[in-house]
């Protein structure tokens, strides 16, 4: 049945989220932009009262007695909220960053409940590859029962505050991405350290770190997921770097759904600011009885609510175990684009008070670039949309 | 923050029996309707053969209640929108043509007194389907659709109506026209006039597009009828936004459908045109107006779902209709206009439809009330 609507319960769920976003996150929001590398305490304050919570049954378990069939589009709603509070403020939460997708995505059991409830954080990008994630130079070498790591790590969310990283590393260079693995080291491991942190355009809150392994050794048992050789075989080896490609097809929704989670709260609070101008909407009016910043106003929530149900879509398409690769890239190109797009007329639209610190608009607007482009760029989702329409290999469409 | 109330989960499948209408009315649109698209533009309306085929679907009489000879099989709008879609996969004014007399149907049977019902309901029933000719588009263009270019005056014994209507389909084959027009209080309603009414002018129009269906401009000068011709009778008042809105829901269906027609053509396409020794899809610059084309369609087909939907489930759509319908107006046209820069030279021509399409995808978001759920 074509029923594109969440449910009571989900919807209470967002009511929750949004509580929450709004009371405990949004304070501090000004506060941590500032304050750039300080680690926000009330995150943890948050978890433990969640934990609190829990623990006395009245947390948000409503999810577990919903008729979901999966729980991506109730994660994608509730971070959509804590998102619409503030993005830097959600990614600097301790306890679950992008490595711990990885590792509940191709861990094994022993890996899943050693790490699994541990704080891990995503080391891919280095200073010579990026969105070129097959091309990286960092190396894994198997030394007796040891991993050897060696190599340079930039852009890492929760890089420093994190209690262990998953790292992207090349088994031999020279063989490609056939030869990529993942590996999780923990913090306080020789020859691992955190070289710098980044000052940022945007998320001040969520620590950027560069890391350096030098000479790092990691026990055997750390690779996670796929051979410890390189594969021989095309198709075995295709499917190796293709299984670490699929952690985007769970968390690609989910960073969409961050991107409009903010491109809503850059909405609301124009309106809100519009309406002690005075301000209406006027949604279906012609052009004629339409102010402009009515009609730009409407445009704008007509992108975020189609870019809302392509992400909605793509969740719902992991819950019921479809493969998604293709939509998840299309929720991530329009939100990411439309977050942006929103939060930057926004400030437009409100003039010298958007362009203000007195407000948030500015921060909203300066926070939401990251979002087209981390967890794969503008460009990447379209070159993956493009080849999945076009029937087009990567040598094809390069 | 909730905005509706449901128990039903999120989903997006279509339900067998949506599946199974999608199929056959897809499979018509393909190979009835736009193989013949040339020739129905060229004509200025579509071949007697088709609209034998297309009564022949029964989707008009679908609704209408057994009554009046109809099947009185209610049909939800999501079930609407794809029916639409799928129509105006074929050709968007050959599809109108259906979807005008299916829209103008539904709209007498929810809001007809029972005497305009049985007056111009079991014509639809016997085979007819233009005896009357919806007049809703406004010749100005500052007003709200929901004003309407045609005033009446509801102060006398008789209703005297003022005005011009355009883009009336089919006018030349109606006996009576259901014309909206705006009272004194500002409310709008639907009025059913007799084509001979004195003072009632027809004009036929050229358009840029839709030129597939013949189109009219009616003006109205000091036109009296009687009381009972208002539609749902002299004390009826209709939710004309309402009406609006679920036609708007309808139009960007059919955009979609179109839209979809777009990207389906221009995928081979782009693939198989070489340039540059290998195919023009190979590069970035133009894999990714199909990738966005693709994007784009995936989103508007979802909007059309969410505001049939709420529809279905008695919400409030206002809103989502009208987002709904920005999109479709917005990305129809650059999905149109992208098109046609794919094809080049070759998309400019009448060698292919792009151009065709480009023409009649400008018609959404100004066409009004030519489809509806």
């Amino acid at each position: 049945m074509i029923h594109p609507l969440l449910p009571n319960q989900l919807q209470k769920t967002q009511e929750t989220m949004r509580m929450a976003a709004e009371f405990i996150l949004r304070p501090i929001s000004r506060k941590y932009d500032k304050a750039e590398h300080e680690p926000p305490v009330e995150m943890e304050q948050l978890n433990q009262a969640a934990a609190a919570q829990k623990e006395k049954g009245m947390g948000d378990d409503s999810v577990k007695s919903m008729d979901l069939k999966g729980r991506n589009l109730w994660a994608v709603i509730s971070l959509e909220q804590m998102c619409w509070g503030d993005v830097g403020l959600f990614l600097a939460r301790p306890g679950t960053g992008l490595g711990n997708a990885a590792i509940s995505a191709v861990g094994n059991p022993d890996q899943k409940s050693k790490w699994g409830k541990r704080w891990a954080s995503m080391a891919i990008t280095e200073p010579g590859a990026g969105s070129d994630s097959k091309n990286i130079s960092t190396s894994a070498v198997l030394d007796g029962n040891e991993w050897v790591i060696n190599g340079e790590k930039i852009y890492v969310t929760d890089g420093d505050r994190c209690d262990c990283v998953v790292v992207w590393a090349t088994l031999n260079k020279a063989m490609g991405k056939t030869a990529i693995r993942s590996f999780i080291v923990e913090k306080g491991t020789p020859g691992f350290s955190v070289a710098r942190l980044e000052k940022k355009l945007g998320i001040r809150a969520s620590d950027t770190a560069t890391l350096i392994f030098d000479n790092c050794r990691i026990p055997r048992e750390n690779l996670l997921g796929g051979k410890e050789e390189v594969e021989m075989d095309a198709d075995a080896a295709k499917k190796s770097f293709g299984g670490a490609m699929q952690t985007f097809d769970n968390t690609r929704p989910m960073v969409a759904g961050m991107a409009i989670g903010l491109g809503q709260a850059a909405l609301d609070m124009t309106r809100a600011l519009l309406a002690e101008e005075g301000y209406e909407d006027n949604f279906g009016a012609s052009m004629g009885q339409q102010t402009a910043i009515q009609y730009e106003l409407e445009m704008l929530e007509a992108e975020l609510e189609a870019a809302r149900l392509l992400v909605y879509k793509s969740a719902w398409m992991m819950d019921n175990k479809m493969p998604n690769s293709k939509e998840a890239s299309m929720g991530k190109a329009k939100a990411g684009r439309i977050g942006n797009k929103i939060s930057l007329k926004c400030v437009e639209i409100c003039s010298m008070q958007g362009f203000s610190e007195d407000h948030l608009l500015e921060k909203f607007s300066r926070d939401s670039k990251i979002l087209d482009i981390f967890e794969g760029t503008q460009q990447i989702q379209q070159l993956i949309v493009a080849r999945q329409v076009l029937g087009k290999s990567s040598s094809e469409l390069k | 923050m909730q905005d509706y109330k449901t128990e039903h989960p999120f989903d997006i499948a279509m339900s067998e029996e949506q599946q199974m209408t999608w199929d056959m009315l897809r499979k018509f649109a393909e190979t009835e309707m736009r193989p013949i698209a040339r020739d129905a533009e060229a004509a200025g309306r579509p071949s007697d053969e088709l609209l034998g085929k297309m009564k022949n679907l029964d989707l008009i009489s679908l609704g209408i209640p057994e009554a009046y000879g109809g099947m009185e099989i209610a049909q939800d709008a999501t079930s609407q929108a794809l029916a639409l879609e799928a129509l105006a996969y074929g050709d968007l004014s050959l599809a109108m043509s259906l979807s005008l007399p299916m829209l103008t149907a539904k709209i007498i049977t929810e809001h007809g007194s029972e005497e305009q019902k049985k007056e111009l309901l079991k014509q639809y029933c016997d085979g007819s389907m233009f005896h009357v000719g919806l007049g809703i588009n406004n010749s100005s263009i500052m007003g709200n659709a929901s004003n309407s270019t045609v005033s009446v005056d509801e102060s006398g014994e008789e209703l005297i109506l003022n005005g011009i209507k355009t883009g009336i389909a089919f006018a030349d084959e109606a006996t009576s026209f259901l014309i909206s027009a705006t009272s004194e209080s500002g409310e709008s309603n639907l009025y059913v006039l007799d084509k001979d009414t004195e003072g009632l002018e027809i004009t036929s129009k050229e358009f840029m597009g839709l030129k597939g269906l013949p189109l009219s401009e009616i003006n109205l000068s000091n036109c009296k009828i009687k009381t009972s011709q208002k539609l749902g009778g002299h004390n009826y008042s209709i939710n004309f936004q309402e009406l609006l809105d679920s036609s708007r829901i309808g139009m960007s269906a059919m955009a979609l459908g179109v839209c979809q027609a777009v990207l389906d053509y221009v995928v081979p396409y782009t693939n198989e045109r070489v340039a540059f020794d290998e195919p023009i899809s190979n590069r970035q610059s133009v894999a990714f107006l199909v990738a966005d084309m693709a994007i784009e369609i995936e989103a508007m087909r979802l909007m059309v779902y969410k505001a049939a939907a709420l529809k279905d489930i008695g919400a409030d759509f206002h809103k989502q209709a009208s987002l709904t319908h920005r999109f479709a107006a917005h990305h129809g046209m650059k999905i149109g206009t992208d098109g046609v820069q794919l094809l080049g030279g070759h998309g400019f021509t009448h060698e292919h439809p792009v151009e065709l399409w480009y023409r009649n995808l400008r018609a959404i978001g100004i066409f009004e009330a030519g489809a509806g759920v």
